[in-house]
């Protein structure tokens, strides 16, 4: 019986991190346009496009990999769209956001009924899927606690992989420094000659970037299907989480972990019997408890945190860039 | 008057780039743009019954407008008002099956649940917004989600009707709002929804608490300098956008559906917003807007018939429609960007 708890222990753990892989890719997309003091409500939009056509490129070409190019082309796309609106033309954030969001839902059901002549979803058509990682040795070593590093699609392991990269991204390099100087003081930035423009540019596209392999995850990873609006709210989830960890990888996976956590026990409660559409609710209710507990837990720090960061990042900006801009 | 002149025109302009990208997406579904556009029309006013039914569809995207509105007045972005329209909706049809009541009174009775409903599902991301300053975009998004999966679970797991389909009983027929023509479904919501765009927008325009409003949303730190109450305002201004997309809710279950159903109503709380922001925020604009995606709505029922084009098709229009209106400076002189860059802040 005790081994029969730890496997199902064990495998709600790895099914935690699948269900993490899609909300933290998209989540970390969104650092880049969070640090780079864009509000990006349009994640849902481009994650949804790369699930779609994700799909698509799988049926044209045969091959998952060239299915996932597609579907981060699309939302490249997308993220450029959002771009040009937002940088270039200086429209709204949230309005912008909210219409590709529609876009890529209205876009996604009619370019479906077009190719397919069906609504609802893609199934068969010859849908090849992501391959599954199996580590080698994983099996001998780990015995009953392998299913926690072998056996994902390549997709999990770039989600997890790219936390500590992006932390090393965001404080060891100058484009990671540029997007943060222009996301917390573009006056600043202004006055060191970069360009907010471009930098805002390649902090969407970047977005769009991680967010189309989200959506890509959803529609080849474990299933491989494409159904309507199946992104449902994990763009949004994702914000939530962003505004409550200003975008700060470490941050960002930890409040992934919880929703991936939630995610993954919902399923499994659903299994048990509850009702399914309470147990959906799940995830919602938690991404919405975490984002008011931590904005009331957070009310007398946001003034401290401000005045501290903007310390730092004056005080990084004299060490730094001056640095940097030697080799000129 | 030239200024708002400039801004017609801007939008009509917007709207023509808006209708040539969507005639450009309709080719690459393979249908003639002409067509599709032609089908819209006549689906939308080609008789009586279909005008009704274009009527029909605008009373629930006028009345989130007019939710909208009041929200994006105030420089609240309420997107919630699908899932407000969801609980008012399920609140009214409980009243209107649970209850008997003399006819007229119960109808009130209905609508005032679903006022309330509506309100209180916003009230806590209002609380949080006005207090605290959590983004009442995120929250109310999210808190959408969790109205269309709860007011399902009532009514499946816990009001269905005996050998019925995902759908409460019908509501007794005293609580019905009447009918306007013999021939539509269409009623007297479509009066609601009008004077209550008329009557926002008199509030906005002739009150001090109306006037204290659109300074928040437009100059908050000005506001609070003439002494406004900034954050018990905030409050209150997502709490009345909110109890009017419950209204919203209670009209359409009352006036059109006598029940409650599962997704009875997708995606009008998001039409909503979208006309109030092409609007401008302005309530007696949204009767326009509205109506404008109604006939979109109540065409698009045809082109599923006669075209081989999914009705979603009108949702991309829609939202193209919004992206162009929302990058207008590409039509305004260069020396007008700062202009743009307040659009929707108003």
């Amino acid at each position: 019986m005790e081994i029969l708890d730890k496997l199902i222990n064990i495998a709600l753990i790895a099914a935690t991190l699948r269900t993490t892989a899609p909300i933290l890719l998209v989540a970390l997309g969104g650092s880049f346009t969070t640090k780079a003091g864009i509000f990006n409500i349009g994640l849902e939009g481009q994650m949804l496009a790369g699930a779609f056509f994700a799909v698509l490129g799988s049926i044209w070409t045969g091959s998952a990999f060239a299915g996932v190019a597609c579907g981060v082309a699309a939302a490249l796309a997308f993220a450029l769209a959002f771009a040009v609106l937002v940088v270039t033309f200086r429209a709204n954030e949230v309005v912008v956001g909210l219409a590709l969001n529609i876009l890529a839902g209205g876009m996604t059901i009619s370019l479906m009924k077009a190719i397919f002549g069906t609504r609802g979803s893609i199934v068969g058509h010859g849908i090849v899927g992501l391959p599954k990682v199996q580590i080698p040795g994983a099996q001998a070593l780990l015995g009953s606690w392998a299913p926690l590093v072998s056996g994902f699609t390549p997709i999990v392991y770039v989600a997890f992989i790219a936390v500590p990269l992006l932390v090393l991204f965001y404080n060891r390099t100058r484009l990671g420094l540029y997007i943060r100087v222009v996301g917390e003081k573009p006056e600043a930035a202004e006055a060191l000659g970069i360009s907010i423009t471009r930098v805002r540019y390649i902090a969407s596209l970047l977005c769009g970037l991680l967010a189309g392999l989200a959506g890509a995850h959803l529609s080849l990873g474990y299933i491989t299907m494409f159904t309507e609006n199946m992104s449902s709210g994990r763009g949004f989830m994702a914000v939530a989480i962003l505004i409550f960890s200003n975008g700060d990888p470490l941050k960002v996976l930890a409040g992934c972990l919880l929703f991936g956590f939630a995610d993954a026990f919902s399923l499994r409660l659903q299994t048990f019997g509850f009702p399914s559409y309470l147990v959906l609710t799940v995830p919602y209710v938690v991404a919405l408890t975490a984002l008011f507990a931590l904005s009331y837990r957070a009310r007398p720090k946001i003034i401290k945190e401000t005045l501290a960061s903007m310390q730092k990042l004056l005080s990084t900006d004299r060490n730094s860039v001056p640095a940097d801009k030697n080799p000129q | 008057m030239s200024e708002r002149l400039r801004a017609v025109s801007g939008q009509v302009i917007a709207l023509g780039v808006a209708l040539l990208m969507g005639a450009i997406i309709i080719l690459m579904v393979g249908e003639s743009p002409v067509h599709v556009f032609m089908t819209l029309l006549r689906g939308a006013f080609g008789d009586q019954e279909k005008i009704a039914g274009t009527l029909l569809q605008t009373t629930p995207i006028l009345i989130c407008g007019v939710a909208a509105c009041i929200g994006l007045r105030g420089g609240m972005f309420n997107v919630g008002i699908e899932g407000q329209l969801f609980l008012g909706g399920f609140a009214a049809a409980w009243v209107g099956f649970t209850f008997s009541l003399p006819t007229g009174i119960h109808t009130l009775a209905a609508l005032a649940l679903a006022v309330a409903a509506g309100a209180a599902w916003v009230a806590i991301p209002a609380y949080f917004r006005a207090r605290y300053n959590t983004n009442e975009v995120v929250s109310t998004i999210l808190s959408n989600y969790i109205a269309v999966l709860l007011t399902s679970y009532f009514t499946i797991f816990l009001f269905k009707r005996p050998g019925g389909w995902s759908e409460t009983p019908p509501i007794l027929a005293t609580a019905y709002l009447p009918e306007i023509f013999a021939f539509s479904r269409l009623n007297w919501g479509l009066f609601i929804g009008l004077l209550l765009a008329v009557g926002v927008a008199l509030v906005f325009r002739y009150t001090s608490w109306g006037y204290g409003v659109t300074m928040v949303g437009s100059a908050p730190k000005f506001a609070e300098y003439g002494g406004v109450n900034v954050k018990r305002q905030g409050f209150v201004v997502l709490l009345l956008s909110g109890a009017v997309g419950g209204l919203a809710g209670g009209v359409e279950t009352l006036g059109v559906h006598h029940r409650f159903m599962e997704g009875f109503a997708p995606g009008f709380g998001f039409d909503g917003l979208i006309a109030a922001l092409l609007a401008n925020g302005s309530p007696v604009a949204t009767i326009v807007t509205a109506l404008f995606f109604g006939a979109l709505r109540s065409g698009s029922l045809l082109l599923e018939v006669d075209t081989t084009a999914s009705r979603e098709i009108i949702t991309v229009i829609q939202a193209l429609i919004i992206l162009s209106v929302s990058a207008q400076v590409l039509v305004r002189r260069r020396g007008d960007s700062q202009a743009g860059e307040r659009r929707w802040k108003f």
